[in-house]
């Protein structure tokens, strides 16, 4: 009974990181029909920024997380600025192949540059709480993972606060719906997916703390994460950003059973396993039916 | 598109001359190893001008194609089959992992291919790098009997042959459909282009190319590190070279691979780890502003130079 409720536990503390991980790749690909490719490589960079945050101003990971967020989106707008931009004005189907080639080449960039600039070493930021637990009736829960679940949490529902609820949301609302016409309608279609993409990024920057606290980094150790990212997507439905926190959850609990099954080695195998059984029995998504757009 | 019997002399002088390039010259092992990894080049990066350049396709996981024919092709080959037997066999096994994948993904649109071919090539990674950590050695006679001659003929058989398979696959059904399909995918299923059927075509032959240029490599590198076969590495740089060459071009892939592997050899004397960002940042700046790479950088500048080709060029349109 103990083994259920720590696997239960250590599935949802996993499927929360991946929500959050899913979160951004999921936002910037419905708004703007971008498929960032380089997503993982964007979390391993705000690693990098909360680790070296850590380093040598001593700030604490978690509360470094809205200076990692500010670099992050301004990496992000940066990135829609200067690439993403000049993809605007091509049809759909292409826009989507010439972003993945060239976030494809970004990863290349990326990987590289940080790996010239602070070695292939693989790091992570140990804290004085790291690996504490609490033993609550014999099912242990560990701070990191606890917090990870309360952030993915927070972040993701004020994600949903901001689509739903404010003027700035429904402009990306309706600039995904139809470009065109949201901007002949007066919005400004540039900014909004300026500033959507900024806010992909910073969750992904977020994602990014709790993978150099929970996790590791390393230059080539975002394609990894780029793999969960797309599992979730593609499990909640190509166009549901509000269904990629279940979808993310349920990958978590299927890993942290087979993990459990056959050993950690393989966790991977398995969510490719899963990826390809979604595609095969139901590609528009598990949660496609009950969607309501952004 | 018809045989033209200039190029035809052309391509065929330049196969001539490398193939007589060993006999005449003492290459030292430096050419032979850049001439060898430059055919095994040309075919990855035919293998994903078929699919990527010509469908439109985007295949991001040539390194699981690759990795998998060549990895089995060495264990065969240790355990005493003879190679011509083993390369096939590995071939086979790559092909056959490509209608795997192939199969869900290819009915879908978008992102889908280009994600599930990417997270095969990671998974067999992730998964190959911990079941076989280490450098597999080959028994030591293996490394006596080594010779660049039998590695040199075979390779570029390869990419001859891979470039031949790109000639026929163009003046034939398939490569129109593979062609209307990359221009438009809505008019060609209109007009009655079983896309699934001709993707799924394309996949295995271009799972097939790479599977070749696979257990080649194995064949010419001897003892492997099972999981240096699978790095994303393999995947990216026939992505470079076919874009830098021109995507869905029959020499474009050539000269893109030409190009990648001496500028890299170069680069990487000078600038070390550095020289992955140029080429990461020129790859960019290409899929950004010359889509048709240097192929139709020349076409344009031969159109600009001369009215005459420029009225022929109309003509045959």
């Amino acid at each position: 009974m103990e083994a259920v409720f720590q696997i239960l536990t250590y599935g949802i503390m996993v499927g929360s990181l991946y929500a959050l991980i899913g979160m951004g790749f999921s936002l910037i690909f419905s708004v703007m029909k971008y498929v960032n490719i380089a997503q993982g490589t964007f979390i391993m960079l705000g690693g990098y920024a909360c680790f070296f945050l850590f380093k040598y101003l001593k700030i604490d990971p978690y509360i470094s997380i809205p200076a990692v967020m500010i670099i992050m989106s301004l990496i992000g707008m940066a990135l829609y600025k200067f690439l993403f931009s000049r993809l605007m004005d091509l049809p759909v189907g292409l826009r989507l192949n010439n972003s993945m080639l060239i976030t494809f080449g970004l990863i290349w960039v990326l990987d590289n540059l940080v790996t010239l600039l602070w070695t292939s070493d693989v790091r992570s930021v140990t804290t004085s709480y790291t690996g504490e637990v609490i033993n609550l009736a014999g099912v242990r829960l560990s701070y990191m993972g606890m917090a990870g679940v309360v952030l993915a949490v927070v972040f993701i529902t004020a994600l949903h606060l901001l689509l739903t609820r404010t003027y700035f949301g429904k402009a990306v609302r309706a600039a995904t719906q139809d470009a065109e016409a949201a901007g002949l309608s007066g919005i400004n279609v540039h900014r909004t997916f300026l500033i959507s993409c900024g806010i992909g990024i910073a969750l992904a920057g977020v994602a990014g703390v709790v993978v150099a606290v929970g996790y590791y980094i390393s230059p080539s150790g975002g394609l990894a994460w780029l793999l969960v990212a797309m599992v979730v997507v593609v499990l909640a439905g190509e166009q549901n950003v509000n269904w990629v926190f279940p979808a993310g959850l349920l990958v978590g609990l299927v890993e942290a059973v087979s993990v459990f099954v056959t050993g950690a080695s393989y966790r991977e195998v398995v969510s490719l396993l899963l990826f390809i059984t979604v595609l095969v029995f139901k590609p528009e998504g598990l949660f496609a039916k009950r969607s309501r757009g952004v | 598109m018809t045989y033209h019997w200039k190029s035809m002399l052309i391509s065929g002088l330049i196969v001539a001359g490398l193939a007589v390039l060993p006999i005449v010259f003492n290459l030292g092992s430096n050419i032979n190893n850049l001439l060898i990894l430059m055919f095994v080049y040309v075919a990855l990066a035919q293998s994903f001008n078929v699919i990527g350049g010509m469908a439109l396709q985007i295949h991001m996981g040539i390194a699981a194609f690759f990795g998998t024919s060549a990895f089995i092709t060495h264990v065969l080959w240790q355990h005493g089959i003879p190679i011509y037997l083993a390369i096939p066999v590995g071939t086979m096994a790559s092909m056959a992992l490509s209608v795997v994948i192939g199969l869900p993904t290819l009915r879908l649109r978008g992102m889908y291919f280009a994600i599930g071919t990417l997270a095969l090539a990671e998974t067999l990674r992730i998964v190959v790098s911990n079941v076989w950590p280490l450098t597999i050695y080959m028994p030591v006679s293996f490394s006596v009997n080594f010779t660049f001659p039998p590695r040199y003929y075979s390779s570029l058989a390869v990419a001859v042959f891979s470039c031949l398979v790109i000639a026929a696959i163009r003046n034939s059904k398939l490569g129109l459909a593979l062609v209307s399909m990359g221009d438009d995918q809505d008019a060609a299923q209109v007009t009655g282009v079983n896309l699934f059927k001709y993707k799924v075509t394309a996949l295995v032959i271009s799972s097939m190319l790479a599977g070749l240029s696979g257990g080649v490599y194995c064949y010419f590198r001897v003892n492997i590190n099972p999981s240096y076969l699978f790095v994303p590495l393999w995947s990216f740089e026939p992505i470079v070279a076919t874009a830098i060459g021109g995507m869905g071009s029959l020499v474009g892939p050539v000269i893109g691979s030409f190009i990648l592997v001496i500028l890299s050899d170069i680069f990487a004397l000078v600038l070390g780890e550095a020289h992955f960002i140029i080429f990461g940042i020129l790859f960019i700046l290409v899929v950004l502003y010359y889509p048709y790479g240097l192929m139709g950088l020349f076409h344009k500048i031969r159109l600009l130079v001369s009215r005459p080709a420029f009225r022929r060029a109309v003509a045959e349109r």
